[in-house]
């Protein structure tokens, strides 16, 4: 098989929200000596970018996004352990969650994948985080970027306690801090202090992407 | 300007599409009415486990605020609950389920349909039926229900029955089967209550552009609503529907399914999202008496200027669009989705809103 067609598969497979294939061609361009990074960004996220084109268009919804996702994620686990540690050192590190009280998290999970799509090295924190999980994620990468998501208005008062703590640790200046949900707005990541806000995935990521790379 | 109809007359004249002295309003004011119930310190706990206390609840609130109905929304995990999954009880907010009862595709076809004589749906029939014998002579009183896919969602986590809607689909059938059962039981139970409600509300949330298409929405909740949708009116209640997500499927939900009542909210931010006025000249408002559309968390971030401004600018544009369309009263002012139950709302908030609707609320085209 030729570098373009394993690309290609691997486009597809995300495109398809086929896991086992995405494994397969990611196994396939190891097997190769297509490097990972190319596969990655070639393949992977080539095909996680049209499904997020087709979701904007309302071509897709929700079952198809996370069947792309869940397929991109089980080709990753297999890439990534043959990534040269410098060059994941690159990376941008961010840290995602749910804020404390909520339990909502395809948004989350959604951002998730487009962000690690995008480049960045995403830790995932879950869902009803504590504010002080968020503090301790961001002091372990020295910074980096806080997203917070929730999807309830009662635990929106957690977001601005996560830029309360990251404040007094003295974090604050070196995290980019974005909200989302849908009760959010940018007038609202205004009043607790958060750098920005998005309304979905894609948008999310280009304005990271814009104030960091 | 004081009020010259009743609150039924008003509501039934509005539901009918008949002149309305003017505008009904019901800001989604459930869990939150317990802080109106004696010195204001019931627990969201002991609202939502206590027949009397929830009816209480209701009963103290049309005291306070003076609303156009009464709808007897608990949560979302009322259901889930009873079903076996694990609801976290904050004390002053909303519940929800932090350990799904279905983890594996073999559990979808473990759920049965529980004792409803027992748990959090007892609590729910009867202190329906008991705010419904208290307020039923004032306003038009309904009882609230999630639609199966809600349910089944509560019980095993979305995320996992979206992709399951694709990797296990009947399986996800056989489990909605098993939620609609639940939801036929809840019906005539609700239908049987001494205080038997005047309307019935589904809560069918997934009904959004943002997660499910028509394809899925049909073959995953529609094909069961219908039928749970003709049970509501074959057994005397009025069908009404609510879904505060942000692209709902109205031609689905409200050209086809006709409830008498479609509560809905409004995301600005969102592209596509239905505006009030757009809802309205659209024909959505024509044979449904639409509720919406005020943010919300205005009801806790926001001032009383804000939300008088709010109500204001709200009902000004429903006014003109109504009158567009040739209507006289398809709107009721409310908020989008539940006014937040925690302590931080401000009850001042919700008082405006109703007040703000008795003052500039007439309607002259």
């Amino acid at each position: 098989m030729s570098k373009e067609q394993i690309l290609l598969g691997l486009e597809k497979a995300v495109i398809g929200g086929k896991k086992a294939d995405a494994k397969a061609h990611a196994q396939e361009a190891l097997n190769s000596g297509v490097k990972p990074m190319e596969a990655i960004d070639q393949g992977l996220v080539k095909g996680m970018n049209i499904v997020g084109d087709k979701y904007a268009a309302h071509e897709y919804f929700l079952p198809q996004v996370l069947l792309a996702a869940d397929a991109l994620y089980g080709a990753l686990d297999v890439l990534l352990p043959h990534i040269p540690k410098d060059q994941l050192g690159t990376q941008i590190k961010a840290s995602i969650g749910v804020v404390e009280g909520d339990v909502h998290d395809i948004g989350k999970n959604i951002v998730k994948t487009m962000m690690t799509a995008g480049g960045f090295g995403v830790t995932d924190l879950g869902r009803d985080v504590p504010a002080e999980k968020f503090v301790e994620s961001a002091k372990a990468n020295n910074g980096g970027v806080i997203a917070m998501s929730t999807l309830m208005t009662p635990t929106m008062d957690g977001m601005k306690q996560v830029i309360d703590g990251l404040i007094e640790s003295g974090l604050r200046m070196k995290v980019k801090a974005i909200i989302g949900g849908a009760p959010t707005s940018q007038e609202f990541a205004d009043d607790i202090g958060a750098d920005m806000h998005a309304v979905n995935a894609q948008e999310g990521v280009a304005k990271l992407k814009a104030a960091l790379l | 300007m004081a009020d010259t109809m009743n609150h039924i007359e008003r509501d039934v004249a509005a539901l009918s599409n008949k002149p309305v002295d003017r505008l009904t309003t019901y800001p989604l004011a459930m869990g939150v009415c317990r802080r109106c119930v004696g010195d204001g310190k019931m627990t969201y706990r002991e609202w939502a486990s206590d027949p009397k206390k929830f009816a209480s609840g209701f009963v103290a609130g049309q005291k306070a605020f003076d609303f156009d109905f009464a709808i007897g929304l608990m949560d979302l995990s009322v259901m889930a609950g009873d079903l076996g999954a694990h609801v976290r009880m904050d004390e002053q907010n909303t519940p929800f389920v932090d350990k799904t009862v279905v983890n594996n595709p073999e559990d979808y076809e473990k759920l049965r349909v529980p004792d409803i004589r027992q748990g959090r749906s007892h609590v729910l029939l009867e202190g329906t039926s008991l705010f419904v014998q208290e307020l039923g002579s004032q306003v038009i009183t309904a009882a609230f229900l999630e639609g199966p896919l809600l349910a089944l969602t509560q019980s095993a986590s979305a995320e996992k029955v979206f992709m399951d809607m694709v990797n296990n689909r009947s399986a996800v059938h056989k489990a909605l089967q098993t939620m609609t059962d639940y939801d036929v039981e809840m019906v005539k139970a609700f239908a049987a209550l001494k205080g038997k409600p005047a309307g019935f509300v589904w809560d069918y949330l997934w009904g959004n552009y943002s997660c499910l298409g028509d394809q899925e929405y049909e073959e995953f909740e529609s094909q069961y609503a219908r039928k749970l949708n003709k049970l509501v009116a074959d057994n005397g209640m009025a069908m009404c529907i609510h879904n505060c997500a942000d692209l709902p499927h109205l031609d689905t939900q409200i050209t086809a399914f006709k409830p008498a009542i479609y509560s809905m909210a409004y995301y600005p931010l969102i592209p596509g999202s239905p505006s009030p006025k757009e809802t309205i000249a659209k024909g959505y408002a024509d044979n449904c008496l639409i509720g919406g559309q005020i943010d919300p968390q205005l009801f806790v971030r926001g001032s009383v200027e804000k939300m008088e401004a709010t109500t204001m600018k709200l009902i000004a544009e429903v006014k003109t669009a109504m009158c567009q369309r040739g209507l006289h009263s398809k709107y009721c002012i409310a908020s989008g989705c539940e006014v937040p139950p925690s302590v931080t709302t401000k009850l001042d908030n919700i008082k405006a809103c109703v007040d703000t609707v008795k003052k500039y609320g007439q309607i002259q085209c």
